[in-house]
């Protein structure tokens, strides 16, 4: 789909004799420490993001762990471990430690600097045709706030958090268990790890924005832009709108815990609910923000190895928009047992159910992409496909709890658990994972093994499944979330679930065996390895691409034109 | 950067601000919590709250400074001056949105306001939820009493309504070539600023209520405080765009960022006006006046 | 090309895999399953331990239940005592007791929960298994029909108006299908109480509950989760049994209402359908009527810190005339029986005299 450069002149300067000036590299620390370079950047974001993963994903192993009996097994080693104290409270509170770790460690530091970060960094700017970001400087900060955040959140878990050590809120910290029920600094540190990430989201929104509004080649209209930047673009705005309330949300959340006011506090007239409109203003987006990229790159692949462009193009666009937007409407549907009055319910149910018709429009659009193709099966797409499949099973559990009065039953239940790790850790991650396969050889230059990305994808799609969709029944059967220990009755799919975790866990040897091997071993990548169906600017690159590209823009015209609006030809 | 680059985009150098900016933060962050917690931290907070700060003022002033240089230096082409430009707008249009969360916030208690009841000796709020017959419910608590809205807040309404168009005078005479009228337009405006700055100072520390406690004294003050925040970064915003303007820095054609200043100065001057009508003179309606 | 047969075998793994993800557990048998809720014991071993009566606050461990402490509680008039759970009624069903049940939500006993109940397993979970299983079709279609071997030709088909409009229009007519009983759901659910509903107001602690009654004299029974090895003495199921349960009237209109003392709790009963967060600072109200006496177990769902996990909710319907008969051995009083000043002094029933030798054989279903 989208834009190519094929059929006109690219000037190869670029990747040949321009080696002097173009791949001029700064020195070890300018280059890494220092960057400006969008590439570079990309790069950092995805390192990063792959640490924060096995970090989050350690953690989820430490539950999974401990879930796959009722009772309390290794918390309270666990709680030693980090400095606590031995009886049973220290332990229990470990449990909340973990989950608010794992869930601000996955959302925050590891989907959202992979896709948007590292993703949108690598190829907003090559998709585009521009040399590096509206503001390259600002883009490093962005990074460096990130890793900032994250030190920030690491710090809280060494230090008092309640009845011991790290913050145990959950991820949506909850006024007022998170104000006057955590003393101690740990969820101090915690509130200002979000406001650390969250400016630095807040500057690369801007970033994104600029650079696309600006940037874009010569010829290259916005309905001529790839899917890819469409959902950054997008993702940007959500970024940018969403993100300032929840700052303003968690400063109030500083200062009742710290200043006296009472934001929260029923003592001072003050609202625990007024948190919750707060944080979902901004939550509700954000899980947007964490799935729009990934559309836009699923985009990319199934067209890609479709060899076919991307069916209904303008529709897949402003179905996008329209999620965004739709997205700020919607977010008292985490609240459907606050005590919200019959009619908000109401509303919030009709509105919420109508996200998905926009994102059934992208589901089947995909497929009719794909319908009269000339499909093949490399690594990007299989995880293309497992991610269309998984992300629909996640995407109509939701619209289940979409509905008022049902989410009576399911809400803070593990049906809700297994909801969102479908669109999550299936839907998110599955989208990451194509398109880590998909750029791997133009942003390393090597190709990775086909063989072990088949494999992972196999045995990572058995093992989060058997992770996740016994969790719908213990949601059904009325398992609460955030509980380290449950009845009996909860045992067996409780077990199943850890099970899957081990699946899991062997799956990701193959991806870092796979990233080593091609990084050691690889054979070299060509300029465009995915052949005829790769039709977006990167591709016409060398692998990787040079230090600083397009120093002359390249120029799109109408015959690079893959969506456009007459009627289907031959 | 060669002649072998064929558009005007800006390909910075490598930096080092953004780390240091970036660890900065961190440190001043984690001193602010040392400092909430001196019980934990004992008193060791204000070396590394003074340290992140001092890195991050630096972190500003290097990269502002920066930015400054670039310019004159003629690396600021027009596409890169209208990135600056939509960079500007999309920063004020996130800050439109924090400043969203704390009027969400005032509205929440204004319209839906609990019963309390205020203690004018000791400044202390009782709420009185689950007692019986609690007759009407306003917003400020019975027996607290409000700023009054047509004294000083007034005032500052004007004095911020005219530094509007102070800077608009001095936006003028830039355009116009007319740099005594942009130096003086912008030693007003800087002038009003402070003035705005000083009676909110004037104010707050006279103000009947203290800080926190109920819903409206946490809603008044950190509304009003973070505008008030606002207020004193665009005056020093504007003092460097008059500190620039004796340098001869700015042309009629290229002066963006005099215009950040001026734009980021307009958007603090509507979110006051907000404050005003909704805070001062809607919210305490009816209220005992100070 | 290296595609050639790995095509077909990749659709059938397709298939495979996704079966395995979904029915893979179901072959695997014989777990070492403890055995689920032991034997409920007889009445009049139920019945020596009842009664008893933690002091509510943070130290309040399960552990330190005793029946020691548990007898020298006062006895009281010995006209109740605590009915035995139903096996598979109100309350999660394990997997080795019965696979289908375990899958699936638990049966209702409430109108509300039969009608949400028949929303989800009627409307809901058809439509989106349908929904999930034409997508997974449409894949595996494609994948067999349009690989490169396959057809080796790519059309460059991009617009086609009537499917655009088809799966626009479709999920709309389908989500109206569904917004329809749904909004009908709430209505019901949102029904205010009848003025004569029996008022209960369950209040969140950390991490206990407090269940008082404030049109029987506002008496307050305090509910603390019972150890495994208490719990399943009683013959009821670790991790959801209390001491003391929220008894409540079968058959008619309650008004639930919660609130919370410290932070955000929540009030829910899977088997009832009916969860509410308990917030501090609002009293939140709920109609809710219980169709027959039983127990019904339900648990605190909203994070509330340390011992979220532990603060189990019992709901014990009992016929009118047993209600009476409880609300008195609490020192309490039925709305217009006389008036007895009852309840100011029993207020929280830190030591309330919530114990009965005697077995009401009645409240003793056999289990
Ligand atoms: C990537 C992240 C992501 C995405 C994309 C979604 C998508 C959706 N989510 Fe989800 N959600 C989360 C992440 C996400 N969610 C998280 C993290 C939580 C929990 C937060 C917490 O409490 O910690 C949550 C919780 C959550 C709740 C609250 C549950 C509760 O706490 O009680 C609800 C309720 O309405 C909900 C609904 C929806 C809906 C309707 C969609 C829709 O957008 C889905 C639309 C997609 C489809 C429907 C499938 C494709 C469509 C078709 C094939 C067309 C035909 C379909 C129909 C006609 C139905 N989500
Ligand atoms: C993106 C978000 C995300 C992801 C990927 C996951 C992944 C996993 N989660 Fe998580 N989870 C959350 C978000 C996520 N989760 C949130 C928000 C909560 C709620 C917290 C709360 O209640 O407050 C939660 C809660 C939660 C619970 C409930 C806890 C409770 O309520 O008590 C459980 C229990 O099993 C669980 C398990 C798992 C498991 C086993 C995985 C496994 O799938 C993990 C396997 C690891 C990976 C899949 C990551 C691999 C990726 C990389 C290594 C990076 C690759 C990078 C590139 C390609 C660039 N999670
Ligand atoms: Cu109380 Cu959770
Ligand atoms: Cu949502």
């Amino acid at each position: 789909m989208a834009t190519t450069a094929e059929g006109f002149d690219i000037h190869h300067g670029d990747g040949h004799h321009a080696h002097d000036h173009a791949d001029h590299k700064p020195g070890f620390f300018a280059r890494w420490f220092m960057s400006t370079n969008h590439k570079d950047i990309g790069t950092m974001y995805l390192i990063f993001a792959i640490i924060a993963g096995i970090v989050g994903g350690a953690i989820s192993g430490i539950m999974r762990v401990e879930l796959a009996e009722p009772g309390i097994q290794y918390l309270q080693w666990w709680a030693q471990f980090m400095g606590g104290g031995n009886d049973l409270n220290t332990a229990l509170h470990m449990w909340n430690v973990f989950i608010t770790a794992h869930g601000l460690i996955m959302v925050f530091f590891m989907v959202m600097p992979a896709m948007i970060g590292g993703f949108g960094n690598w190829f907003v700017p090559l998709m585009i045709g521009a040399p590096d970001m509206a503001f390259p400087r600002m883009n490093n900060v962005s990074f460096w706030l990130t890793v900032a955040g994250f030190f920030s959140l690491l710090f809280s878990l060494f230090v008092p958090g309640g009845t011991g050590p790290g913050a145990g809120t959950g991820w949506t910290v909850y006024a007022p268990l998170s104000t006057k029920g955590s003393v101690g600094p740990a969820v101090d540190f915690a509130i200002f790890s979000l406001h650390l990430a969250g400016a630095g989201s807040i500057l690369g929104a801007t970033n994104f924005i600029t650079t696309i509004f600006n940037m874009r080649a010569p010829g290259m209209t916005l309905h001529k832009m790839p899917l890819f930047v469409w959902s950054v673009l997008v993702t940007a705005f959500l970024l940018l709108l969403a993100l300032p309330v929840l700052a303003a949300a968690i400063t109030m959340l500083l200062t009742d815990r710290n200043f006296g006011t009472t934001f929260f506090d029923p003592a001072g007239g003050g609202d625990p609910v007024l948190y919750q409109h707060l944080f979902w203003f901004f939550g509700h987006p954000e899980v947007y923000i964490m799935i729009l990229p990934g559309f836009g790159m699923i985009s990319q692949i199934v067209a890609t190895f479709s060899r076919k462009p991307v069916f209904g193009y303008l529709g897949m666009a402003y179905a996008m928009v329209l999620i965004g937007v739709v997205g700020f409407i919607v977010w008292a549907h985490h609240m459907y047992t606050v005590g919200l009055d019959v009619n908000t319910k109401m509303y919030f149910t009709a509105a919420t159910m109508v996200i998905a018709v926009p994102t059934g429009v992208k589901i089947f659009s995909w497929i009719a992409t794909m319908w009269g193709g000339s499909l093949s099966f490399k690594s990007p797409m299989v995880w293309s496909l497992g991610f269309i499949f998984l992300f629909t099973v996640g995407g109509v559990t939701g619209v289940v709890l979409a509905n008022g009065g049902i989410d009576d039953n399911l809400h803070d239940t593990y049906y809700v658990v297994a909801h969102f790790h479908y669109v999550l850790s299936m839907g998110a991650v599955f989208s990451m994972f194509a398109g880590f396969y998909y750029w791997f050889p133009k942003m390393s230059g090597r190709m990775h093994s086909e063989l072990l990305s088949h494999i992972h994808f196999w045995t990572f799609f058995v093992g989060v499944n058997v992770i996740f969709f016994p969790q719908h029944f213990l949601g059904m059967q009325g398992m609460p979330r955030r509980y380290p220990d449950y009845a009996e009755a909860y045992h067996f799919w409780h077990q199943i679930s850890t099970y899957g975790y081990y699946i899991m866990a062997g799956s990701m040897i193959f991806f870092f065996v796979n990233i080593l091997y091609s990084l050691l071993a690889g054979k070299k990548a060509e300029a465009n390895p995915w052949g005829e169906g790769a039709t977006t600017l990167e591709w016409t690159l060398p692998s990787p691409p040079p230090y600083h590209q397009f120093e002359t823009l390249p120029v799109i015209t109408d015959a690079n034109d893959y969506h456009d609006h007459r009627p289907a030809t031959a | 950067m060669a002649g072998k680059v064929n558009h005007d985009y800006h390909i910075l150098e490598p930096d080092i601000w953004p780390l240091v900016g970036s660890f900065s933060a961190l440190t001043f962050t984690s001193g602010l919590v040392m400092y909430m917690h001196p019980d934990f931290f004992g008193n060791a907070a204000g070396f590394v709250m003074y340290a992140g700060l001092a890195g991050l003022i630096a972190t500003f002033f290097m990269w502002f400074k920066n930015i400054v240089i670039e310019a004159q230096r003629g690396d600021h082409t027009p596409v890169v001056q209208l990135h600056m430009r939509y960079g500007m707008i999309l920063f004020i249009a996130s800050e439109v949105m924090f400043f969203v969360g704390w009027f969400w916030s005032f509205f929440d208690f204004a319209l839906f306001p609990a019963p309390l009841t205020y203690d004018e000796a000791t400044g202390l709020t009782t709420s009185l939820f689950g007692q019986e017959s609690v007759a009407a419910v306003t917003f400020v608590p019975e027996g607290m009493q409000v700023l009054d809205p047509f004294s000083l807040p007034l005032l500052n309404t004007l004095i911020l309504l005219c530094s509007g168009t102070t800077v608009t005078w001095a936006h003028h005479a830039l355009i116009h070539g007319d740099r005594e009228g942009l130096k003086q337009g912008l030693w007003a405006t800087i002038a009003l600023g402070v003035l705005f700055s000083a009676i909110q100072a004037y104010e707050y520390a006279g103000a009947p209520f203290g800080f926190g406690g109920n819903t409206y004294s946490s809603a008044f003050y950190m509304a009003t405080g973070f505008h008030g925040f606002h207020v004193i970064v665009g005056t020093i915003f504007l003092a460097v765009c008059l500190y620039r303007a004796y340098l001869g820095h700015f042309t009629p054609r290229q002066h963006f960022g005099f215009e950040a200043a001026a734009w980021y100065w307009h958007f603090v001057d509507v979110v006051w006006l907000f404050l005003f009508v909704a805070v001062y003179v809607w919210g305490g309606w009816g209220a005992e006046l100070h | 090309m290296g595609q050639r047969h790995t095509r077909m075998k990749k659709a059938i793994l397709a298939a495979v895999a996704a079966g395995l993800a979904a029915f893979a557990p179901l072959s695997v048998v014989a777990q070492d399953a403890a055995p689920v809720a032991a034997p409920a014991t007889t009445a009049a071993e139920a019945g020596r331990v009842e009664g008893a009566q933690t002091a509510p606050g943070p130290e309040a461990l399960p552990g330190n239940l005793t029946p020691a402490e548990a007898s020298a509680a006062p006895a009281g008039e010995g006209l109740y005592s605590p009915m035995a759970p139903t096996k598979g009624k109100g309350m999660p069903t394990a997997y080795e007791d019965d696979a289908i049940k375990s899958l699936t939500f638990q049966d209702q006993y409430s109108a509300n929960g039969e009608y949400a109940l028949w929303m989800h397993d009627a409307i809901l979970l058809p439509v989106i298994t349908i929904i999930s299983l034409l997508v997974l079709g449409l894949l595996l279609y494609v994948a067999v029909r349009f690989n490169r071997r396959a057809n080796p030709v790519a059309s460059r088909t991009t617009h086609n108006t009537l499917i655009e409009v088809v799966w626009t229009i479709v999920p709309v007519i389908i989500l109206v299908i569904i917004a329809v009983p749904s909004i009908t759901l709430l209505a019901r659910q949102y029904e205010p109480a009848p003025a004569d509903a029996v008022t209960i107001k369950a209040t969140g602690y950390q991490w206990y509950w407090g269940y008082s009654y404030p049109d029987h004299g506002d008496f307050e029974v305090v509910s603390n989760m019972l150890d495994e090895a208490e719990a399943l003495k009683r013959g009821e199921p670790h991790q959801l049994a209390v001491d003391n349960r929220m008894v409540v009237p079968a058959g008619v209109p309650l008004r639930i209402q919660t609130t919370a003392s410290d932070v955000i709790h929540a009030f829910a009963v899977p088997s009832l359908w009916f969860k509410m967060d308990a917030v501090p600072g609002r009293l939140n109200e709920r109609m809710l009527t219980i169709k027959e006496p039983g127990v019904y177990y339900g648990q605190c769902s909203e994070l509330c810190g340390a011992r979220h996990a532990y603060m189990p909710i019992v709901v014990e319907a009992l016929p009118p005339a047993q209600f009476a008969a409880w609300v008195r051995a609490q020192g309490g009083e039925m709305p217009g029986a006389g008036d007895a000043p009852a309840a100011p002094t029993a207020a929280p029933v830190e030591a309330g005299p919530s114990t009965g030798a005697a077995a009401a054989p009645e409240t003793q279903p056999a289990t």
